[in-house]
């Protein structure tokens, strides 16, 4: 017989595991359910509401991933929750807390299906861990199985209670984000570190607002009962909404850089989609040679600006492919359109970046000249591009490949071609999938 | 509440200076008279409570607020402010005030730090005294003692605080003479009023926290925390909105690069399309798509053949530069009304006034006058400002009020330059 090797290991782990600590809940804690769906009539329902809602109402951040904080904080909430005014006290253990999650983040994945929306089954496992494991440290502390709020006994102070809440959910919250970086990059075929490194970066911001949450909500009930959780929200949607209008914001910003592409694509002096199918190349040869989103973005300018400086050419070079044209004209272009981006303060970098992309990768090993990584990805891209002319047929593909690795090590950083190989070979690789579901 | 600092625009003459400074004089009486008030009426005891709002202050001196396009957004002193009138009480409240307002603003003048100083605490003592007269009490127990004892009076602080704001600030443009209330006040109201009731539900989850909670000082962190995230998206928001501004250069650098002769104009064009917009009394959306339409009204020369853009704007414009120009920019949604103005700029002076919008006049009117006064007419001769005058008042499309306003900004400029 032949193992069964899955495509994607750590996906797979992630969900079995995520499966296997789901039926452990259900063999520890299942049969107190029944309790705990007859003594919890209110409070029950108004959480796992909260979390299908927030599931439903998601904020995509400017790498087009989708982040659910509002769901997240409920969560958190669920795994701290104690007295509740006006309500039975919700005193559960940490399986009960895994099941009422994971039944409000199933009901949630219908709800998406349901919307024609994609649902992330690796990453629906990275949230049921993170909260097992908050839950666990919550819930289960200390040798007599404790919770937290029993803290306050030892230290006659809630102050401390509160502390530690946030620093758990801290935890729980880390450790679906290395989670879900680990899934990513599998996925991606992107280096583990870049992967973690743009989840923290990204989304540090928000994990850190989350992270108070759920401890906020635990904490005003034993007075507000469940009116804790909606006035806990308000904060946790000022800082939603400035994220939101940051986000589209970069949006317009990108749409205004892809605006000056197109001016050398309307005059007729490159070809149709050129500049966006080399940024979008570009950008995926990026992430798999592990740069972080900061240097992607930059990268994603420069290479749609990378033919600027062909508008002021009295004549267009044919089909505006620079890669045929004569080096001193590549390098005219490249100079003349840097010097048009350097009007922008903010885009040094991408000027710096459109000025280097045509020097020969030879110059970087024999005169050992500074060319940055991103304009030598630039100038791999283009190249691809222009000698396929845009088309995915396999023919073209080959022999514009064929052509670049004639050109190895002379013209193209071999490091480079490599990542270009893989992005060409596998239609998978390096791209972030549009509404694909982030860490919280 | 530092909102908006005065103005510091123009020297003005001394009277007004005098002025302002006898009023800054007299809200700094009100502060110390109000405080001095308060302590002598209630039994003032300042715990540990106040010592932890001190340091909370004195840390915030070095987180800078949020501005995005001139408006602070989520103003972490208002919510500290608002809070500690319910836990430390108005006395409290009026000394943290005036230190809240002093910290503030390291790089203002002296005397507007102490108006903020003074403005702060007068807030907070008020604030508190309202909190404190509508039954305000952090010892309670059930929802719906917080509702009345907290929340109801922590409401009427805020509101307080917002109408208290509002006029003292009024006092400081009327003084001052730094604008009309119209202009200043009301557009305040708006932008705060909202964001007030965000810091007063805030400050209720402080302040819950804080005293029936139990949890004391330690609230103030798990409060802070998701306000900080959003002050950090709104500083990342504020900086890629100045860059949105540099990436539009670059599309005049474009224009530049591709037409030389062109070099300055559409800035001089966006200039006067802006005073000329103001001056015809457009609102803050109208003066911007103005000044937007004038930088941009080239762009479609870009997209054309080096040599034809090269040879006069009016073989560009023969060969449809305005409209190619609009088509470029249709996706963008901050753009929307910039596209009439771009493609009709050059024929909005040919048809009767009422044949188009006033933006699109505007930006013609400035278009043509800066390339007969700059760039030369089509036989290439460049013309003195009265001969371009005389020559733009008989294009059909311009009426009375836009040549007077065109006349009166080109008569600034000359005596600006001495001319």
């Amino acid at each position: 017989m032949r193992a069964v090797r899955p495509e994607r290991p750590v996906a797979a782990l992630a969900g079995v595991v995520a499966a296997v600590l789901v039926v452990l809940a259900l063999y520890s804690s299942g049969s107190d359910l029944g309790t705990l769906l007859g003594s919890h009539v209110v409070t029950l329902p108004v959480l796992v509401v909260a979390i299908v809602l927030g599931e439903v109402v998601r904020i995509r951040m400017p790498s087009g991933r989708d982040t659910a904080p509002l769901a997240t904080a409920t969560a958190l909430a669920v795994v701290f929750l104690g007295p509740i005014e006006g309500q039975p006290p919700f005193d559960v253990d940490a399986g009960l807390v895994v099941l009422v999650v994971t039944l409000a983040l199933l009901l949630a994945a219908l709800v998406r299906r349901v919307r024609g929306r994609a649902v992330g089954v690796p990453l629906l496992a990275a949230r049921v861990l993170g909260v097992g494991t908050a839950a666990w440290m919550a819930r289960s502390w200390g040798p007599e199985g404790s919770t937290l709020w029993d803290l306050e006994y030892e230290h006659r102070s809630l102050g401390v209670v509160a502390l530690a809440m946030a620093l758990v959910a801290g935890l729980g919250l880390v450790v679906e984000l290395l989670l879900v970086a680990a899934i990513r990059a599998e996925r991606q075929r992107t280096p583990l570190s870049a992967a973690v490194r743009d989840e923290l970066g990204e989304a540090a911001p928000l994990t850190f607002a989350v992270a108070v949450i759920g401890p906020m909500v635990a904490l005003m009930a034993p007075v507000l009962g469940l009116l804790a959780l909606p006035v806990a929200l308000v904060p946790l949607a000022m800082a939603y909404s400035a994220v939101g209008q940051f986000v589209r914001n970069r949006a317009t910003n990108r749409l205004l850089v892809a605006t000056l592409s197109r001016l050398t694509e309307e005059g007729g002096y490159t070809a149709q989609r050129h500049a966006e199918r080399v940024s979008e190349l570009s950008l995926r040869m990026g992430r798999v040679l592990g740069l972080g989103e900061a240097e992607l973005r930059t990268l994603e300018y420069a290479a749609l600006l990378h033919d600027l400086g062909q508008i002021t050419l009295r004549d267009p070079i044919p089909g505006g492919a620079t890669v045929l044209a004569a080096p001193s004209d590549q390098r005219d272009i490249a100079s003349e359109g840097a010097q048009i981006i350097r009007q922008a303060e903010t885009l040094g970098l991408v000027a710096d970046y459109v000025d280097a992309q045509t020097t020969p990768y030879r110059l970087v090993r024999e005169h050992a000249r500074e060319v940055p990584l991103p304009a030598r990805i630039i100038k791999c891209a283009n190249a691809f591009d222009d000698l396929s002319g845009g088309s995915d047929e396999p023919a073209d593909v080959e022999r514009a490949m064929e052509r670049i690795l004639l050109g190895l090590g002379y013209e193209y950083d071999p490091d480079v071609v490599d990542a270009l190989t893989r992005v060409v070979d596998d239609a998978a690789v390096g791209r972030v999938v549009e509404g694909e579901v982030a860490a919280r | 509440m530092t909102e908006r600092a005065p103005d510091e625009r123009g020297g003005g003459p001394d009277s007004r200076d005098t002025a302002t400074q006898g009023y800054i004089a007299v809200v700094v009486l009100l502060a110390v008279g109000l405080l001095a008030l308060v302590w002598h009426e209630l039994d003032v005891s300042l715990d540990g409570g106040f010592v932890v709002f001190v340091v909370l202050v004195v840390a915030l001196r070095f987180v800078p607020e949020a501005v995005v396009e001139g408006r602070t957004q989520l103003s972490l002193s208002s919510t500290l402010l608002l809070s500690c009138q319910a836990i430390v009480g108005p006395a409290g409240a009026g000394v943290l005030g005036a230190l809240l307002g002093g910290l503030q603003g390291r790089s203002l003048p002296a005397q507007y730090r102490v108006f903020n100083a003074a403005q702060n605490s007068v807030m907070g003592t008020l604030g508190g005294l309202a909190f404190a007269a509508t039954g305000g009490d952090v010892g309670v127990e059930t929802v719906g003692e917080a509702l009345r004892s907290i929340a109801l009076p922590l409401f009427v602080a805020d509101l307080v605080q917002v109408v208290g704001n509002l006029v003292l600030l009024s006092g400081v443009v009327m003084v001052s003479g730094t604008g009309s209330l119209r202009t200043t006040t009301l557009p305040l109201l708006r932008s705060t009023g909202p964001a007030y009731v965000g810091y007063g539900s805030i400050a209720l989850i402080m302040v819950v926290l804080w005293e029936p909670a139990m949890i004391g000082a330690t609230s103030a962190l798990l409060v802070l925390a998701p306000l900080l995230v959003a002050q950090w998206a709104y500083r990342q928001h504020a900086e890629d909105l100045r860059g949105q501004d540099q990436v539009l250069q670059v599309l005049v650098a474009a224009v530049e690069a591709k037409a030389p002769h062109l070099a300055g104009h559409s800035a001089r064009v966006a200039a006067l399309s802006q005073r000329l917009a103001e001056d015809l009394g457009l609102g803050p959306r109208g003066v911007a798509d103005a000044r937007l339409a004038g930088m941009l009204h080239d762009l479609g020369q870009t997209t054309m053949p080096t040599g034809l853009v090269r040879e006069s704007t009016t073989v560009a414009a023969e060969a449809g530069y305005p409209a190619r120009g609009a088509a470029l920019l249709t996706h963008l949604g901050f753009l929307a009304g910039t596209l009439d103005p771009i493609a009709r700029h050059r024929e909005a002076l040919d048809e009767r006034p009422d044949g188009s919008t006033l933006v699109a006049r505007i930006v013609g009117v400035s278009d043509t006058y800066d390339l007969l006064t700059a760039i030369g007419d089509p036989d290439g001769r460049v013309l003195t400002p009265t001969e371009a005058l005389d020559r733009i008042r008989t294009r059909p499309g311009v009426d009375d009020r836009l040549m007077a306003a065109l006349e009166s900004a080109v008569l600034r400029a000359e005596v600006r330059s001495g001319a």
